[in-house]
């Protein structure tokens, strides 16, 4: 009887090595959600609109002269910068867009692959994972210039920045999340997640992160500042994105290949509302909630739209047609202007959130993947 | 169900490249084995009929250490016993599934010995083997008619190809099909074919299917991958069952080395998710 048996060891270490206790930090903002993604998807874009030098109505802080250029006078100092930027995967590069007018101010060289983006706390530094350099690039907003790059290890996708400054990183090859203290490029814990893992999102108040695993299915849920896996939600297939509310109590999360969006209760860690899109062409990626917490912003994927839910109900309200293949979101922090990474027509559409509409089109570089507001 | 030492000489034997992730992982497993089976009554074991020399097995092998990867989380284990023939099927045997890369006769024979079990083939694309409604035999490879169909639509487009249809191909980049391609490479050190990928679909698919439908009941288990699965097979699109037991995919469309298109194709399917317009869907 020949038999062989192949079976599997149950890794004990459910959770992080190393910690470092962190100091507790008071909330300034509601939690930014970063996500992740493979390498690009569709075909390189068709008609890429010419930015409309749109309405300059936005009521955002956009403080920057049109004329502008890359040596632009560090802005009165202190303060947000009110711009945008747009991470450009295939372009290796960050466009700066002025929302003042909805031009691109600049464009900057950061590294292979630029995906995830996001902010620092104080809003002086602008991080972008670099997935085929292995590197963290900072950027200052207010110069537009890649100031220093740091190791995370390999294929860094997406990350999600703590109240505290701290980033917390999928690392896609590894199947871990990496913390990071940016500042000085030191690596704070290392945690075992799922397979594939993406989209982090941080709780407002700093005490849970949650990353994604595209490839094992699940949000896993991290405990701040001891970095243990306090929960490991099982969810429809490929999950991508999540985000919180501001209150901590719900998070969002989207599943690419089950074409569904999920809020999911926080304090008992299960899975409260389930909606799938209904339309096949739609897998859901970036999940953002409007300033009044009553609107889920779901990037529709290849639908190439955007999707409207009713965040307590759940229910599909309208979309508003986009550019192709839609990923990547992020609001003004009025809220009035809502900026989706178009990546398969290397653009990013700006819509007016009073009237659901797009109100412009920037041509940025190739696979435009992630936007933060620096506002 | 024991393991005994000499069946440790099996698998030292079979590693398919010493000194990887896998052979030493291989080797702890042996070693921790007996601790593992007595403790957990969780386990959900999944046989795999056919030669460990065929690349299905490979890829049942990577499925299984990514099926373990999030049982881990939710505290379910899984196995895969190896028998080279149906014959060897023990009467008491009683998996959760079986994988089989065999010829039609040995499917047949698997599917005979247990009945009711979902038994997945991940080897052969015979059309004539996928005709009956509502049966255990589940086809994860891409049917001919498929292949055909998935070349037909290319063709319309690019009528002087000569690409080939596969159901995989180790230069797939999207949808995460690189990171598969890697996590492959990396456990075997040799590239992804169809039926390594059809073996580690088949075990990811059953593990995914043991967590939701949260039992290893075989009878539970084939009727949630009949009617419930949304299977992302890293190829984009999402993956369920026809009647007929195939299971519905998109194809890769290679030339030489190279892939350079995906079917169904966009402008002559209807859009790229009509993965019905490839090959047969009928049953009887």
């Amino acid at each position: 009887m020949k038999r062989l048996t192949l079976a599997v060891l149950m890794l004990a270490a459910l959770s992080a090595c190393s910690e470092k206790k962190q100091p507790e930090t008071a909330v300034t903002e509601p939690a930014e959600t970063q996500q992740a993604a493979p390498a690009a998807t569709e075909a390189p874009a068709s008609a890429a609109e010419a930015a409309s030098p749109a309405a300059p109505e936005s009521a955002a802080a956009a403080e920057a002269p049109a004329a502008e250029t890359q040596q632009a006078a560090p802005a009165a100092a202190g303060g947000p910068t009110g711009r945008v930027f747009v991470t450009n995967e295939r372009g290796n590069s960050v466009s700066v867009i002025d929302p003042a007018n909805n031009t691109v101010i600049a464009t900057i060289d950061v590294g292979a692959q630029p995906r995830g983006i996001g902010k620092s706390p104080d809003g002086s530094e602008i991080y972008v994972a670099l997935g085929e350099e292995g590197k963290i690039a900072v950027v200052d907003p207010k110069e537009m210039k890649l100031v220093r790059k740091f190791d995370s290890g390999p294929d860094p996708e997406a990350f999600g920045v703590h109240p505290d400054g701290n980033i917390y990183i999928s690392m896609e090859a590894d199947a871990k999340a990496a913390v990071y203290n940016p500042k000085t490029g030191e690596q704070i814990a290392l945690v075992d997640v799922g397979l594939e893992p993406e989209g982090v999102a941080v709780s407002p108040d700093g005490s849970k992160v949650i990353v994604t695993s595209e490839s094992t299915n699940m949000l896993h849920v991290i405990s701040v500042p001891d970095h243990q896996l306090v929960a490991n939600i099982l969810v429809g297939s490929r999950p991508r994105a999540a985000t919180f509310s501001r209150d901590g109590k719900w998070a969002y999360a989207s599943a690419e290949i089950g074409g569904e969006v999920k809020r999911v209760n926080m304090t008992t860690h299960e899975v409260d509302k389930v909606t799938s899109i209904g339309e096949d062409e739609a897998k859901p990626k970036d999940v953002l909630l409007s300033n009044d917490e009553k609107t889920l912003y779901v990037a529709g994927g290849r639908a190439n739209k955007i999707f409207l839910f009713d965040a307590e109900s759940m229910e599909l309200r309208s979309s508003i047609p986009v550019g192709n293949r839609v990923w990547g979101l992020a609001l003004s922090k009025d809220g009035s202007r809502l900026y989706t990474t178009d990546g398969g027509s290397d653009q990013v559409s700006v819509i007016d959130t009073a009237k659901n509409e797009v109100v412009a089109t920037i041509a940025v570089g190739k696979a435009p993947w992630g936007v933060v507001v620096d506002d | 169900m024991t393991v005994s030492a000499r069946e440790e000489g099996a698998v030292r034997k079979k590693n398919p490249m010493v000194g990887t992730l896998l052979s030493v992982w291989l080797t702890a497993w042996t070693a921790w084995l007996p601790a593992v089976h007595a403790a957990d009554a969780e386990e959900v074991e999944i046989l795999f009929v056919g030669d460990q020399g065929r690349s299905a097995w490979e890829g049942a092998s990577q499925g299984l250490i990514e099926a373990n990867m999030q049982g881990k989380f939710l505290g379910r284990t899984f196995k895969l016993t190896q028998l080279p023939g149906a014959g060897e099927i023990l009467k008491e045997s009683n998996p959760a599934a079986v994988v089989v890369a065999g010829d039609a006769a040995t499917l047949r024979q698997v599917a005979e010995a247990l009945p009711g079990v979902p038994v997945f083939n991940v080897s052969l694309d015979d059309d004539e083997i996928r005709q009956q409604c509502g049966g255990s035999v589940l086809h994860v490879l891409p049917s001919q008619a498929m292949k055909r169909d998935a070349l037909s639509q290319w063709k319309t487009k690019n009528p002087e190809s000569d690409a080939r249809a596969l159901a995989w191909h180790s230069s797939a980049k999207k949808y995460s099909g690189a990171q598969l391609n890697d996590r492959f490479t990396q456990s075997f050190g040799k590239p992804m074919d169809d039926e390594a990928w059809a073996g580690w679909a088949a075990v990811k698919m059953l593990s995914d299917t043991v967590v939701r439908a949260q039992s290893g009941d075989p009878a539970r288990l084939l009727d949630f991958l009949r009617n419930d699965l949304q299977f992302d097979g890293q190829k984009g699109a999402d993956m369920s069952y026809r009647k007929n037991g195939q299971l519905r995919q998109p194809i890769l469309i290679v030339e030489g080395e190279k892939l350079v298109g995906e079917a169904p194709v966009v402008g002559v399917a209807q859009s790229i998710e009509d993965l019905d317009s490839l090959g047969n869907v009928e049953c009887h």
